[in-house]
C-alpha cells in the first residue's frame, strides 16, 4: 500500500463530502477560468492587433477632425508603405435590429489594402469603385441587418441629419480571428460631397498607415506628429491598438477589478478545501495515532493528508476544465465572438491558461492541506490514540 | 424549539471550520456588495444629476450632448416660450467636447468632457460650489475642474493649463463639487472662449431650460417637437441621465452580480460541507434531543438556523470589509460621451440589506439538505451508535 492508494481509499470514506468538495472546486476553477478568459480576451485584441499599423488622429480630442490633405504628408514619410483614412459615422439602424454598429466613410482605393485582415473579392471591390453609394459590410453585421449583396440599406446617424441610403455591393470576411466582422464601410467621396456634411468638408477622422518595419513604430509615430507640430491641428499618432483603447480607456480599471475577483475566488477555493481537509483530519486523529504507532513517521502522516488534498483538487480541477471547455469554448465563446466581435473578437480559454489554472488548483490543494497536515504530524501518538471520535 | 444558544455554541466549538466557511461567504458577500455599491455610485453620479423642473434640448437624432448641435438663433426661440422660468435660470446653451488627457500616473490617456457654459451656467446648477481655488473670471480662458477628476490628469490641476487649440491655453483656477453628480468629472469653462477655440461660434451642443414647474414638461415638449423646422427634441433631464446611467452601470453591475452569484454557488457548497459535517458529528446529540421530545421540525429549523447564523457571520464580515471600498474611486466609461467619469463606491442601506439577505439565502440553501438529514435521524439508532 502506498500513499496514492491510501489517499484514494480515504476519499471514499466520506463520499458525500468528497463529492461536494470536488464540485465546489470544479465550480470555482470554472469561474476562475471564466474571469481570466475575459481579461485574456480583452488583451487578445492587443496581442493580435496588427503591429505594423499606426493610427493618427487629432491631438486634442477623438471627436475633432484633421484636414484631408494630411494624408499626403503621412504618405510622404519614409517607412510608411500605405496609408488610408476614415470618418466615424455614428450610425444607427432605423429598424432597431441592433442598438448600435460601427460605420465609417473610407477611401475605396486604399482602405482594404491597409486593413488587410478583411477580405473582399476583387469583383466586389471593383463594383464598389464603380458605385458611389456602395457599401461593404462585415459578414456578421450583414446577417444582423438582414441584407445581402445588391440590397438597398437605409441608415441614420447621430451626427449627420436625415436618412442615408446605400447599396450593399460586397461582404467582407475576416482573415484573422480578431478582425471586426461587425462594421460597415462606405465611400468617403460620396459622404464628403453630401451637403449634410458641409460643416466638416474635406475633414477626416483619422489616418491609418502601414509601416514597413514594425520595430520603427515609435520613431515613425513621433516623426508623423512632428510633421503637423506647427500646423493648426496637431496630431497624436499611436499604435492601432492604443488608438482603439483611447475610446475605452477607463476599461483598464474594470480589468483590474476582474483580476482581483480572480484572486478572491482562489482564496474561496482554498478555504473550502482547507475546511474539508481539516474536517477529515479531525475525524481521523485516532487513526493517525495508529499509523504513527505502527512506525509511520510524522512526515508520512503529513504526506498522506497533503496527497489526499491534492488528489481532490486535481479531480475537481479536471472537472472544472471540462466545464470551462464546454461552457466557454463551445458555448458562450463562439456566441460572443459572433455578436460582440468589436469588443471580444476572440473569446476562448486558451490551453495555456487552462493548464496554468490547473497547476494553480494543485497548488491550492497543497496550501489548503498545510495547516491540518502540520497539526496532525505534530500530534503525540499517545494523545492521538486517546482521541476516540 | 431548540434554543439558538445551542447553535451559537456549536459554531464556536468548531472554530476553524466556522471561520473558514464564514470567510468564504464573507468574500462572496464582499464581491456582491462591491458590485451593488458601484451601481449605487453610478446611480448617484448620473441618476441624481437631473432635476425634475429642467429639460434638456438636443438636435433630433442625437442621443447625447456630444453629437448634438443647435444653432444660436433657434436657442433664442426657446427662451420666449411661456413654460420657461426666466427668473429661475431660463435657458442656457452649452457646448461640450471631449479632450484627450494624459493620466498623471503615466498609464495612458483617457477622455475628459469639457463644458463651455454662459456665465449663468454655474448658477443654473445650485448644487455646484467652488471648493478650492477661485471662480473663473467671466469671459476669460479660466476654467474649473470637477472634484472627481482633480489631480487625475496632467494639465488639469489648479495652476496648470491645457490646449483646446494651438496657443489658446485654458487655465485651471479652481476645483468645484456638484453633489456627487457626473458633473464632478467634467471641466467647466466659458462658452464663447471654448466654442471659438473649436471654431463653432454659431452653435451650441445642447440647451437646458428651467420650467416654471415640472408639470409644464408636456406642454413645452409638444410646442418644440411639433415644429419640425426646429429639428429639436426635448427630454426631461432626469430621463436623459437615467438612460446614460442604465447603459453605464448595466454592464458593470451585471458582470459583478453574475460573478458574485457564481461565487455564491461555491460558498453554498462550502456551507453544505460544513453543515453536513456538523450533522454527522452530532448525530448522537440529535438523537438525544429527539429522545427528549424535540420534534423533527425543531431539529430542522435548529440546523437551518445554525447555517443562517454561520452565513450571517460571514455576511457581516463581508459587509464590514466592503465599507472600506467607499474610499476607492473607480473610473468608468460613460458610453454616451466616450468620456471617463470617476465613481465612488457608495454604501446605501439598500446595499447593506441586500448583501445580508444574499448571505442568508446562501446559508439557507447550503444548510437545507444537511438540516433535512438531521431531522430524519432516528433517535434510537443515533443513540445506539
Amino acid at each position: 500500500m502506498n500513499l496514492a492508494t491510501y489517499s484514494r481509499r480515504n476519499l471514499l470514506r466520506q463520499p458525500g463530502r468528497t463529492i461536494l468538495t470536488v464540485v465546489a472546486i470544479a465550480i470555482t476553477l470554472f469561474v476562475f477560468c471564466a474571469i481570466l478568459t475575459v481579461v485574456n480576451a480583452w488583451n487578445a485584441g492587443a496581442n493580435e492587433a496588427a503591429k505594423d499599423r499606426l493610427a493618427t488622429r487629432h491631438k486634442v480630442s477623438i471627436t475633432m477632425q484633421v484636414p484631408k490633405r494630411y494624408i499626403d504628408d503621412v504618405r510622404s514619410v519614409k517607412g510608411i508603405s500605405k496609408a488610408s483614412w476614415a470618418v466615424w459615422f455614428g450610425s444607427k439602424d432605423p429598424k432597431q435590429r441592433t442598438e448600435f454598429f460601427a460605420a465609417f466613410a473610407v477611401d475605396q482605393d486604399s482602405w482594404f489594402e491597409v486593413m488587410d485582415e478583411m477580405q473582399v473579392s476583387p469583383a466586389q471591390l471593383e463594383e464598389w469603385k464603380q458605385t458611389p453609394n456602395g457599401a461593404i459590410l462585415g459578414d456578421v453585421l450583414a446577417r444582423t441587418l438582414e441584407v445581402g449583396v445588391g440590397d438597398r440599406l437605409v441608415i441614420t446617424s447621430d451626427i449627420y441629419p436625415g436618412d442615408w441610403e446605400f447599396k450593399v455591393v460586397g461582404i467582407y470576411t475576416p482573415l484573422r480571428k480578431t478582425a471586426d466582422r461587425n462594421s460597415m464601410v462606405f465611400r468617403w467621396d460620396y459622404f464628403n460631397n453630401d451637403a449634410r456634411t458641409s460643416f466638416a468638408h474635406d475633414q477626416i477622422g483619422w489616418i491609418v498607415s502601414r509601416i514597413e518595419d514594425p520595430t520603427q513604430s515609435a520613431a515613425l509615430s513621433r516623426q508623423i506628429d512632428k510633421l503637423f507640430d506647427e500646423r493648426d491641428d496637431q496630431t497624436m499618432t499611436q499604435s492601432e491598438r492604443q488608438f482603439q483603447l483611447s475610446f475605452l480607456g477607463a476599461f483598464s480599471a474594470v480589468l483590474k477589478a476582474f483580476s482581483l475577483a480572480a484572486a478572491v475566488i482562489l482564496i474561496i477555493m482554498t478555504l473550502i478545501l482547507a475546511n474539508s481537509v481539516a474536517m477529515s483530519v479531525r475525524e481521523r486523529t485516532h487513526e493517525y495515532g495508529v499509523l504513527r504507532a505502527v512506525g509511520f513517521r510524522p512526515r508520512h502522516v503529513g504526506g498522506f493528508i497533503i496527497g489526499e488534498s491534492v488528489l481532490i483538487a486535481g479531480i475537481g480541477g479536471l472537472l472544472g476544465l471540462l466545464l470551462t471547455t464546454l461552457i466557454i469554448n463551445m458555448g458562450i465563446g463562439p456566441a460572443l465572438e459572433e455578436n460582440m466581435a468589436g469588443m471580444f473578437p476572440y473569446f476562448r480559454a486558451p490551453t495555456g491558461l487552462m493548464l496554468t489554472a490547473f497547476g494553480v488548483t494543485l497548488l491550492v490543494g497543497v496550501v489548503a492541506a498545510l495547516v491540518p497536515a502540520w497539526g496532525a504530524s505534530r500530534l503525540q501518538v499517545t494523545d492521538a490514540l486517546r482521541r476516540l471520535d | 424549539m431548540i434554543p439558538v444558544h445551542y447553535n451559537i455554541r456549536s459554531l464556536m466549538v468548531r472554530k476553524v471550520t466556522t471561520l473558514a466557511t464564514a470567510g468564504g461567504i464573507a468574500l462572496v458577500v464582499f464581491v456582491f456588495a462591491a458590485a451593488q455599491m458601484l451601481g449605487a455610485g453610478i446611480e448617484r453620479a448620473l441618476g441624481s444629476a437631473g432635476r425634475p423642473d429642467t429639460v434638456i434640448i438636443l438636435r433630433n437624432g442625437s442621443d447625447a450632448e456630444l453629437s448634438s448641435g443647435i444653432n444660436n438663433d433657434l436657442l433664442n426661440l426657446l427662451t420666449t416660450r411661456p413654460e420657461v422660468a426666466v427668473d429661475k435660470g431660463g435657458v442656457i446653451g452649452e457646448v461640450v467636447v471631449v479632450v484627450t488627457a494624459e493620466l498623471r500616473d503615466g498609464s495612458g490617456v483617457s477622455n475628459v468632457l469639457v463644458r463651455g457654459m454662459p456665465e449663468r451656467g454655474f448658477a443654473f446648477r445650485p448644487e455646484a460650489k467652488v471648493i478650492s481655488g477661485r471662480a473663473p473670471v467671466a469671459g476669460s480662458n479660466e476654467v474649473l475642474v470637477g472634484k472627481a477628476i482633480a489631480g487625475r490628469f496632467r494639465g488639469l490641476a489648479t495652476g496648470e493649463s491645457f490646449d483646446l487649440r494651438r496657443n489658446r491655453p485654458l487655465k485651471v483656477v479652481g476645483v468645484f463639487e456638484a453633489a456627487g453628480t457626473s458633473y464632478e468629472s467634467e471641466v467647466w469653462g466659458d462658452l464663447d472662449v471654448i466654442r471659438t477655440s473649436l471654431g463653432r461660434s454659431a452653435a451650441v451642443s445642447s440647451a437646458r431650460a428651467r420650467l416654471t414647474s415640472p408639470g409644464q414638461f408636456e406642454a413645452f415638449r409638444a410646442s418644440i417637437e411639433s415644429d419640425k423646422q426646429l429639428g429639436m427634441k426635448v427630454m426631461r433631464e432626469a430621463d436623459y441621465y437615467r438612460k446614460q446611467s442604465a447603459q453605464t452601470s448595466g454592464f458593470l453591475v451585471g458582470m459583478g452580480t453574475a460573478i458574485a452569484i457564481l461565487f455564491a454557488l461555491a460558498a453554498m457548497i462550502g456551507a453544505a460541507i460544513t453543515m453536513n459535517g456538523a450533522v454527522a458529528n452530532r448525530s448522537r446529540e440529535i438523537g438525544t434531543l429527539r429522545a427528549l421530545g424535540f420534534t423533527r421540525r425543531a431539529i430542522l429549523s435548529s440546523f437551518l438556523l445554525e447555517a443562517i447564523a454561520l452565513a450571517l457571520l460571514g455576511g457581516a464580515v463581508g459587509v464590514a470589509l466592503v465599507m472600506l471600498m467607499s474610499l476607492v474611486k473607480f473610473p468608468v466609461l460613460n458610453f454616451q460621451t466616450f468620456s471617463e467619469i470617476v465613481i465612488s463606491f457608495r454604501a446605501t442601506p439598500g446595499v447593506v440589506i441586500s448583501a445580508l439577505v444574499f448571505s442568508v439565502v446562501m446559508g439557507l440553501i447550503g444548510g437545507l439538505i444537511p438540516a433535512i438529514r438531521a431531522s430524519r435521524i432516528s433517535p434510537v439508532e443515533a443513540m445506539r451508535a
